[in-house]
């Protein structure tokens, strides 16, 4: 059956090559890498090499990196962990307001520990404007964070001016990296960033595996107690097969990046034009340029995702309505909302992330049938083709 | 997620479309929330003679409102009536939890389109 | 416990928040690098260092010149010796 996955932000296979060099890990080499005895140390050096894998491909220093299970958790410990360690100079972070639920749900829960929180907004593409960010700045800000790709509407922002601001006043600066780090080239030096998270998947590793870059000198509360593994900052054995995995996949990353990023750009832009040419009343959400290369983001009019995603899927055809978890509560996304999309067009939210495993045949067959499913769905809504009333907000039942 | 049911009848909806000068219309939701259904039916002889629907909504949207006019057509207006979010529901084996609330609105909109027929008589 | 003030120091470690012990690990690896004689400054905000690196200076033959205390964390000072 013909079929295209699209929907590479939410998941990806493991490579292959990376699959091989991680199973040996599981039972063949499984000794635990805090052992002195020889088949622990040789572990543990195993686990330094990944490392330095893994700090190669953001062109940051080995001793530089924790190993974490996942980018939401080193999302957690960037902004936990900074906050908890800094609160005696002050407790006042500002972050964007189109943060993924790690960074927001991280903020909120300060806020109940008596931190005040700036959520700055963005502007009609997504983009932070560096002027409003010196405005939010105050003598007790203590940390910033700032993703550096949209999830949603594949914006990138301008990390390294937005940074530049923050270090002559002595805060803290984090980006999420999660949606950008494996799909564009990413140098925390350029970034001029104190703190990265990345995720494993991104890269073709496995889940459960992602990393904190920190500019030695951030001091970091633990947020997991108990041993001294990575040196002390987050107690827990070693996840050596997803370790290995990352650092393989950084490797493969760090090599194929800018042919990946060309390929995707092109697929994404064939992907674009179609559907801007073929389907009336859509918008294309984002920054038109400045965005990831293989992401594209659509709100068709009078449709709702959740329908769209399953006819697509029909089709053998994956995309996204956005924020997993967004679509699943059955909330309107809050990204949208802040880049000012109405919220009835925001119900029709479909998201492509292209990788380097997509094809031009993939694309050409979305572009075949996304067109007759649009038609069929307008077809089944009565908004479609009239006026849109102004609704008021809170009619809303839930 | 879905049940078979579900995927059945938002594959391939039944009695899709709008009745010209209908005997009664009823509307529930708005596109705000992300579901919205209009329901149109023609009476004769106090029985429900002909039923369309137009949805804006997600997949247990338009399952309900494809269920609903199924349920309906032939019917009289009191055994219409009778229908409910919850009988809807188990005719399609079952909605999410979470889609029960908001999705599940066909009852209410053909009770509407009822009570306009009723009104406007 | 001998308080100080203004020591000055050749190295310094900073281990606030970081677990225990690295309060004694890193210390050992950082003074096997310095020379004889000269000071390490070790920044921690864990209690239990006020025994420990003390204790641990005794049991590897290194001053313990004594500590000062910062807003969030101590600041102790360790003479090399051999």
């Amino acid at each position: 059956m013909n079929g295209a996955y699209l929907d590479n932000a939410s998941a990806t296979p493991v490579r292959k090559e990376v699959l091989d060099v991680m199973l040996p890990y599981f039972n063949e080499h499984f000794a635990n890498p805090s052992n002195v005895y020889d088949i622990g140390s040789e572990i543990k050096q195993v686990v330094e090499e990944q490392r330095a894998k893994v700090a190669n491909l953001i062109n940051a220093k080995p001793e530089e990196i924790i190993f974490t299970s996942s980018g939401a958790e080193a999302n957690n410990m960037a902004i936990k962990g900074v906050a908890f360690a800094r609160q005696k100079k002050g407790k006042h972070i500002i972050v964007s307001s189109i943060e993924h639920h790690s960074v927001l749900n991280s903020v909120r829960f300060l806020e109940r520990l008596d931190f005040e929180v700036t959520f700055l907004p963005v502007d009609e593409h997504g983009l932070i404007d560096p002027a409003r960010l010196s405005k939010a700045i105050r003598p007790e800000t203590i940390l910033v964070s700032i993703m550096h790709a949209n999830n949603e509407i594949g914006t990138i922002e301008p990390i390294s001016e937005l940074a530049a601001n923050c270090k002559e006043n002595g805060i803290i600066f984090h980006t999420d990296g999660v949606a950008s780090v494996g799909n564009t080239q990413v140098d925390v030096n350029e970034l001029n960033v104190d703190l990265l998270s990345l995720s494993g998947p991104a890269l073709g590793a496995p889940k459960g595996i992602g990393a904190l870059f920190f500019n030695k000198g951030v001091r970091l509360m633990p947020l997991i107690h108990g041993g001294i593994q990575e040196n002390g900052r987050r107690a827990g054995t070693e996840n050596v097969p997803g370790i290995v995995g990352l650092g393989t996949a950084a490797e493969l990353v760090s090599r194929d990046l800018p042919g990946t990023e060309n390929h995707c750009r092109k697929l994404r832009n064939r992907l674009v034009n179609g559907i801007l040419d073929r389907v009336e009343k859509v918008t294309y959400t984002g920054h038109p340029d400045k965005r990831l290369p293989g992401h594209a983001s659509f709100c068709f009019e009078a449709i709702e995702g959740e329908a769209l995603i399953f006819m697509l899927a029909q089709a053998g055809i994956y995309t996204n309505t956005g924020s997993a978890c967004a679509s699943k509560a059955l909330k309107t996304s809050p990204v949208l909302g802040a880049i000012g999309i109405r919220a009835d067009l925001a119900q029709g939210s479909t998201v492509f992330t292209i990788n380097g495993n997509n094809t031009e045949k993939e694309i050409d067959y979305v572009l075949e049938k996304l067109p007759p499913i649009v038609d069929r769905l307008r077809e089944l809504s009565p908004i479609w083709g009239k006026e849109i009333p102004e609704y008021e907000k809170d009619v809303c039942a839930h | 997620m879905y049940s078979e049911k579900v995927m059945e009848h938002f594959s391939n909806p039944r009695n899709i479309g709008e009745i010209e000068n209908a005997d009664g219309i009823g509307e529930v939701g708005n596109p705000v929330c992300g579901d919205m259904m209009s329901f149109y039916i023609n009476v004769k002889d106090n029985k429900i003679s002909d039923i369309k629907f137009k949805t804006f909504g997600c997949v247990a949207a338009i399952a309900v409102s494809s269920m609903v006019t199924e349920m309906a057509m032939g019917k009289t207006l009191d055994e219409a009536k009778k229908i409910t979010k919850k009988s809807v529901a188990e005719s399609l084996d079952g909605l999410p939890k979470e889609k029960m609330h908001c999705s599940n609105l066909g009852a209410d909109a053909l009770a509407k389109a009822i009570e306009d027929y009723e009104n406007k008589k | 416990m001998k308080f100080i003030k203004d020591q000055k120091s050749d190295e310094s470690l900073d281990l606030v928040c970081r677990m225990c012990p690295m309060h004694l690990l890193e210390p050992g690896d950082k003074l096997k690098c310095m020379k004889k004689g000269q000071v390490l400054e070790v920044l921690t905000d864990y209690d239990g260092a006020l025994e420990d690196i003390p204790d641990w200076c005794k049991k590897c033959g290194h001053e313990f010149i004594g500590m000062d205390e910062d807003d969030d964390y101590y600041r102790f000072y360790i003479k090399k010796k051999k």
